[in-house]
């Protein structure tokens, strides 16, 4: 079988909708925090295959900056988590509801 | 003219270093003072910004087309800078709440106006989503900054789980345009994007970026973390994120909408016209069963957010030049409103409406300040927020022969204003009518509060009655990114 761009844009797909069902159902902060990751893997995905069927290099580059913005985010918000774990020793999204009207 | 066109970006990026390296040599019962020399730093590079042959008056593209000087990133500049120097005033009023890290703050406060300055210049996707993530994830940390409030915390991993999520749609979306059209600069983008108005992937592509830029702005369906992070942020941040964070999203959308993909905007005009409709009712709804008085301004941002959309669904522009009157207007107006909140509700731990009472007989300026700022907010005239409203809906009404949707869209706006109406004069209605207020111990308000809080209130007046002068460079602005 010849794989080709709409295999690579179809598995890229599927990981960003894992990575939404994962935001939406897991209740648990860290496990919410890697599906978000996922998600912009996917679109990392997306960028290098469309950069190589495409013939062009610019994807490779975007992708680039985007793992450095990644790592920055994960640093602040693992660090954030565990702020909030020292505060009050749960990582269930449902404990967080001290802002409410 | 690469590098000299950021001038005015590097100079702020070094200032923020200096701010926080100053750590090492400044005692520690001095630091506050360290938001004063920030201040004249950046009243320094604004006067720069005003001066006719200063670095901001050389229109142009710049490395390869990504970064753009021209009228609106000025305006958008000035504007970034005002707010920052009056939130580093109200940041030094909320010092001694702060447990640790005071410089810190300072400077990341400079750290997101960098963000916000490349923002307002960015001419491609690289550039938009780089300077996003600079302002978003800055905006994480100065969340969390009073470690030891839960409140504060849970605000800011609720913002950082949604920033997130929208920060990878947005992602994803570029990943989809530049798949499709193999252009990542705005201006590229603009000349191919008619090409590809009947393209799913694009359309997607698009779409993704829109919710991206709509989580800034806190338009509906994007706004569920505005109120959440509006309470449990630190004052001077929730004034940051109404004015800077929201500015710099429309910056954005002005730029995405009208550079780089006008084919698709004409085609959605009915989507923008429904999420404007939509995010005014909600907003102005959700507001007035509020008690705390922080999160009732988030749920008016909301609002806000709606009004300013009218703007961008009005496709003309007029509208665009009144979305940038209109934020001018809402940066003086909200400052105040922060600045009483700021030094009123200084030992109440929950920020409640009712903990307004008898304000005009505790401080009478605050009580003053106040009240303008919700008459402006309200838009009633003579004040800056009545005259924004004004040329929103002018634009509006201006397309109406065009599209009758644009009339619904006006009545629309105007009982979302009267519904706000309700829950503004609550407001006021606790500072001078509240019977036996329970605290009645008079409030000292410092010499650089007194400035400040002066600043804003002669903004609001000088907008609602003197609009020629913004409104002119408000065109202009808008007339550059035909």
């Amino acid at each position: 079988m010849n794989v080709g761009l709409e295999q690579f844009l179809t598995v890229s797909f599927l990981l960003f909708a894992l990575g939404l069902l994962g935001v939406i159902m897991r209740r648990n902060l860290l496990v919410i925090y890697m599906s978000l990751e996922l998600m912009l893997n996917a679109a990392n995905l997306a960028l290098v295959s469309f950069s190589r069927f495409n013939n062009k290099l610019d994807g490779q580059v975007v992708v680039f900056f985007i793992i450095t913005v990644a790592a920055a985010e994960v640093a602040v918000g693992l660090a954030l988590i565990v702020a909030l774990f020292r505060k009050r020793p749960t990582a269930h999204v449902e404990d967080l509801a001290t802002l409410k009207l | 003219m690469n590098s000299s066109s950021i001038t005015l970006e590097i100079c702020v990026i070094a200032l923020g270093m200096v701010l926080m390296l100053a750590d090492f040599f400044v005692a520690p019962d001095r630091k506050r003072y360290l938001a004063y020399a920030g201040i004249v730093a950046l009243a320094g590079l604004l006067l720069v910004s005003f001066s006719g042959d200063g670095v901001c008056s050389i229109f142009g593209a710049s490395f390869s087309g990504s970064f753009v000087e021209d009228p609106m990133a000025l305006f958008f500049k000035r504007l970034f800078i005002g707010s920052a120097i009056l939130v580093l005033f109200l940041a030094a009023e909320f010092s001694d709440r702060f447990a640790s890290g005071l410089n810190e703050y300072y400077s990341l406060v400079v750290f997101a106006l960098a963000g916000m300055l490349f923002a307002a210049s960015a001419n491609d996707f690289v550039m938009l989503f780089v300077s996003i993530e600079l302002i978003t994830i800055t905006f994480y940390v100065l969340t969390s900054f009073q470690k030891n409030r839960l409140a504060s915390l849970e605000a800011a991993v609720k913002y950082l789980i949604l920033g997130a999520l929208a920060s990878a749609f947005m992602v994803f979306g570029i990943a989809l345009i530049w798949g499709t059209s193999g252009e990542l600069n705005f201006n590229g983008l603009a000349q191919v994007s008619g090409q590809f108005v009947n393209n799913k992937l694009f359309l997607a592509g698009c779409l993704f970026v829109l919710v991206g830029l709509g989580f800034k702005i806190a338009a509906f369906p994007f706004q569920v973390w505005a109120p959440d992070v509006y309470q449990g942020a630190p004052t001077p941040t929730t004034a940051f994120l109404a004015i800077g964070s929201k500015a710099a999203g429309f910056v954005l959308l002005l730029r995405v909408l009208f550079v780089a993909i006008p084919a698709v905007t004409h085609h959605w005009v009915h989507l923008l016209m429904a999420l404007s409709a939509i995010t005014i009712l909600y907003g102005n709804l959700c507001a007035m069963p509020q008690r705390n008085l922080k999160r009732m301004l988030g749920y008016s941002s909301i609002a806000h957010a709606g009004y300013l959309l009218l703007g961008v669904a009005a496709l003309n522009s007029s509208g665009q030049a009144a979305v940038m009157y209109y934020l001018a207007g809402y940066l003086f107006t909200v400052t105040a409103a922060f600045f009483v909140i700021a030094l009123v509700l200084r030992h109440v731990p929950d920020e409640n409406v009712s903990g307004l009472a008898g304000l005009n007989h505790r401080s009478p300026l605050l009580a003053t300040t106040m009240t303008i700022s919700m008459v402006s907010l309200a838009g009633i005239p003579p004040l800056a927020g009545f005259f924004g409203k004004f040329l929103l809906l002018k634009a509006i009404i201006e397309q109406g022969p065009a599209h009758h949707g644009y009339y619904l869209l006006a009545f629309i706006a105007l009982v979302g204003v009267i519904i706000s109406i309700s829950y503004y004069f609550n407001v006021i209605r606790a500072i001078y009518w509240t019977r036996d207020p329970a605290d009645l111990s008079p409030i000292t308000v410092s010499g650089p509060a007194r400035f400040s809080i002066a600043i804003c209130v002669a903004g609001i007046f000088w907008l609602g009655l003197f609009p020629e002068s913004v409104l002119n460079f408000a065109m202009s602005a808008a007339s550059a990114i035909k």
